[in-house]
């Protein structure tokens, strides 16, 4: 009855009927004079959606270099950003059929061919996009699918040549706080760094009043192998994937690792030191955004990655706590073990930004993709406006005074205000050096990698006469094949089957060889290898497939 | 008239819930994107048979099975718990507050709450283990979500917590509808606060308890997604895989949609029969029933 009462009383009476239908007489016009301006408004830009294989907030709406691009371009992008797993986001997009103009997908962009998804770029790049054309020139051949089609750009081409960073791709690191304490030792194998770390941390027990945390690695999801991959690491190689490729008589044979007595060597490592309490008791159940929180307080003193997955927590460092940076070692399992964990700068052919069957205007969004990969738009990306952002000395070099450098160093800034990672990362892109000897990405630049330095990060280099944390490594070797990594499974197929199950397999058994007691590990390791040896049979047949093709067709 | 007021939910059903019924001939076919569901190779029972042979899926019918079980009875228990005793409070502010409260969590979508709950199970000074600590019950924090043992009863307890005074809202309008009379002709009859719930309360809103009971045992095959998948780990990944997360790993993240599908039938056929006993049992004890 209550309802019936409240209707009664929500009827206007019909004078308030009469007003309401006057004033809806003048407001409707008005209106339609609005929704009409609004969108002639909106009709001067092209609008091409995109999704891109990586977590990033909204765009903030306007910065620097997107007014810019905008202004030039005449496009506007509807952004997409990764929530949760990518590989599942992939799985649904292609079960949907739903697919946005342009599209990153990592390492699962090659399940969106198979699925149809993509359209050939070949007469695309020739007819419309001549920068394209000239600057993936290098990879072209590497590009093509087994049709004679390029269906994805790789999200960076090197045109002029490789460059050097500041950091290497991936490394142990240790909390420069040790490092100094100790009079800056330079540990090679992994007993003398984990030595160093339980030694300081018996004697700093807490750091800023809270706990001091020896080690964590990362183990959440997919982001699991900075944990599982480390074996190889340890034998010297760099990141090769699941497998490693050995030389023998001349020919790359494709190699397991999981079971090698070297993982078994660091898997009794970190049982031995989480028995001792130096990793963090709960490392196992951390996901990325604790870790990233926990690596950003300063208290740890070291972990395993990436650095591009660590990176995060770096820059943080570096701006609120230089004094807890991390610094990369080149750790190995044995003195005489050859370490050659720094990797060339590679084009990831197998992956990159693709044009879908549901863009419907595809020769727009080409010529926006070869606008965005001019060099000028790529300078603009990475180094800025001219005298804004950055200067030119008198050998044509390009360079930041302090105050620019300041700016840059503030991973805010770059994000909301200049913009930056809203059209790198996803987006096709130059790295390596220019067409007049700069270098695309301002913290390669040789004359400034020193210079630009942080006085934290300056304090380190000089300490070991190094001109870059680079320079703590060995240098690099040419494998024209790689990496193995880039080599994927074809969907649903028995190797596929099997590598799903072989991570089920380590996310298992990983953490129960390190965290069960000291007197187990053995009978645990013996499961395990039992248990993990037969799930690599059928995608060591890939890759080696893969890695013969590669080295007789690249 | 009345039955013409139903047509537009019966065309929603039949666009929602029975159309895409014909999809489940992908069950049947090695299904591959981009082609028309008929120009698919049909390949029989394989995908049935990949299924049944696999050792993971006992593995994962277990796990459904029991963090079903556990969420249904301890989920059902709670609500009708907190509805008594809300029922009971005279002072309308504080039953108010408890209620808004209480309900809360739940627009809270998993994704955030699974962050909470983990800060909340730390060893890192989550405020479980330091409370447990202060009060002196253990010595060494506990690393809750790494015991492949307690995650069904993780799951069941953050289950409680998220949902609890969202389900006793239906509790709570079931017990408004008794007849204020019966509690007057107890009160006169000398019972107490207990006896009247005990002899009125409860027997008054049986009926609603068994009709939830036997709808929510079609779900008993789900048990839900984002919480599995946003708490596991790892460590206890062997008790925390459910079908859903299953017929993601195994299925769709692969292109296996067959596969995938395989298993969507089973689980629908599962539920089918549980809601059929469900209801029979409910009638041979004299009970409200669905059909």
């Amino acid at each position: 009855m209550k309802l019936a009462s409240g209707v009664v009383h929500g009827i206007k009476t019909r004078g308030e009927r009469r007003l309401l239908k006057r004033r809806g007489f003048w407001f409707l016009p008005l209106l339609l004079i609005l929704v009409l301006g609004g969108t002639a408004f909106a009709q001067q830009f092209k609008e091409f959606t995109v999704f891109t294989g990586e977590p990033l907030p909204d765009y903030p709406g306007s910065t620097i270099v997107g007014d810019i691009i905008e202004r030039e371009t005449g496009v506007k992008l509807i952004r997409e950003a990764l929530v949760g797993d990518l590989e599942t986001k992939v799985g649904l997009m292609i079960a949907s059929g739903d697919y946005p103009d342009l599209v990153v997908a990592a390492h699962f962009t090659s399940l969106l061919k198979d699925a149809g998804a993509l359209i050939p770029l070949n007469d695309l790049i020739e007819e419309h996009a001549p920068n394209i054309k000239r600057l993936y020139a290098n990879h072209w051949e590497m590009l093509k699918q087994e049709d004679g089609n390029v269906y994805w750009l790789p999200i960076q081409a090197i045109p002029y040549g490789p460059d050097t960073s500041r950091y290497p791709s991936l490394g142990f690191f240790i909390n420069k706080r040790v490092l100094k304490d100790n009079g800056w030792p330079l540990p090679r194998t992994l007993d003398e760094y984990f030595q160093l770390i339980e030694d300081y941390m018996a004697k700093h027990p807490t750091i800023d009043g809270e706990p001091t945390i020896g080690y964590i690695t990362l183990f959440d999801g997919w982001r699991s192998f900075a944990t599982t991959n480390v074996p190889q690491h340890l034998m010297g190689y760099p990141n090769e994937g699941e497998f490693v490729p050995v030389m023998q008589q001349g020919r790359y044979v494709v190699t397991e690792y999981h079971t090698s007595p070297t993982a078994k060597r660091y898997y009794q490592k970190l049982n031995e030191m989480y028995n001792k309490g130096v990793i963090d008791p709960e490392t196992f159940i951390l996901n990325y955004d604790q870790y990233i929180e926990k690596l950003s307080s300063g208290r740890v003193l070291g972990t395993f990655n990436q650095f591009w997955q660590m990176q995060e927590a770096q820059n943080y460092l570096l701006r609120d706590n230089p004094e807890s940076i991390f610094v990369p070692l080149p750790i190995v399992i044995d003195p005489l073990v050859e370490e050659r964990q720094r990797d060339i700068p590679y084009v990831q052919p197998t992956q990159g930004m693709g044009i879908t069957i549901n863009c419907k205007d595809p020769v727009g969004a080409i010529k926006f993709l070869d606008y965005l990969i001019r060099e000028d738009t790529q300078r603009l990306l990475q180094w800025g406006i001219l005298g804004e952002h950055y200067e030119v000395d008198e050998n044509g070099l390009y360079y930041r005074t302090p105050e620019q450098l300041e700016l840059f160093r503030d991973p805010d800034w770059v994000q909301n205000v200049f913009g930056r990672p809203y059209f790198f990362n996803a987006f096709p892109s130059l790295r390596g050096v220019d067409e007049n000897g700069n270098m695309f990405f301002p913290d390669t630049q040789p004359h400034l990698i020193y210079s630009d330095s942080t006085d934290s990060e300056k304090e380190v280099m000089d300490a070991y006469g190094v001109k870059s944390f680079s320079d703590l490594f060995n240098e690099p070797i040419f494998k024209k094949y790689f990496p193995l990594w880039t080599i994927t499974m074809p969907a649903g197929s028995p190797a596929h089957i099997e590598e799903t199950r072989m991570k089920d397999v380590l996310n298992r058994y990983v953490p129960e060889l390190v965290m069960s007691s000291p007197d187990q590990f053995e009978a645990i390791w013996e499961n395990y290898v039992r248990d993990i040896k037969p799930l690599m049979v059928e995608q060591m047949k890939v890759y080696q497939e893969g890695i013969d093709w590669r080295m007789e067709n690249w | 008239m009345l039955i013409f007021m139903t047509i537009p939910f019966l065309v929603h059903v039949i666009i929602f819930r029975y159309v895409p019924i014909w999809g489940w001939l992908m069950a049947f076919q090695n299904y591959w994107p981009g082609k028309s569901i008929l120009q698919q190779t049909w390949v029989g029972l394989e995908n049935f048979r990949l299924l049944f042979n696999d050792p993971v899926f006992y593995q994962v019918l277990r796990n459904t099975l029991a963090m079903s079980i556990i969420k249904l009875v301890l989920g059902t228990v709670s609500s009708i718990i907190l509805a008594l005793m809300l029922n009971e409070v005279r002072i309308m502010w504080f039953k108010k507050s408890v209620q808004t409260i209480s309900y809360l969590p739940h627009f809270i979508s998993w994704v955030v709450a699974a962050n909470l709950v983990r800060d909340a199970l730390s060893t890192d000074g989550g405020i479980i283990n330091e409370v447990l600590m202060r009060l002196g019950i253990i010595k060494q924090p506990i690393m809750f979500l790494g015991i492949p043992a307690l995650f069904w009863w993780i799951i069941g307890v953050s289950h409680v917590w998220k949902e609890v005074g969202w389900g006793a809202i239906i509790y709570l309008a079931a017990i408004a509808a008794i007849d204020p009379t019966l509690y007057e002709s107890a009160m006169i009859d000398g019972a107490g606060r207990l006896k009247q719930m005990w002899y009125i309360t409860l027997p008054s809103i049986r009926p609603t308890i068994s009709v939830l009971l036997i709808m929510n045992l079609g779900w008993v095959l789900s048990a839900g997604f984002e919480q599995q998948y946003l708490l596991q780990n790892g460590r206890v990944i062997d008790y925390a895989r459910v079908f859903t997360i299953y017929e993601l790993d195994y299925g769709i993240k692969m292109m296996r949609y067959s596969f995938a599908t395989a298993v969507g039938i089973f689980r629908s056929v599962v539920s089918l029969i549980l809601v059929f006993s469900a209801n029979q049992l409910a009638k041979r004890w004299g009970q409200e029933r669905l059909v």
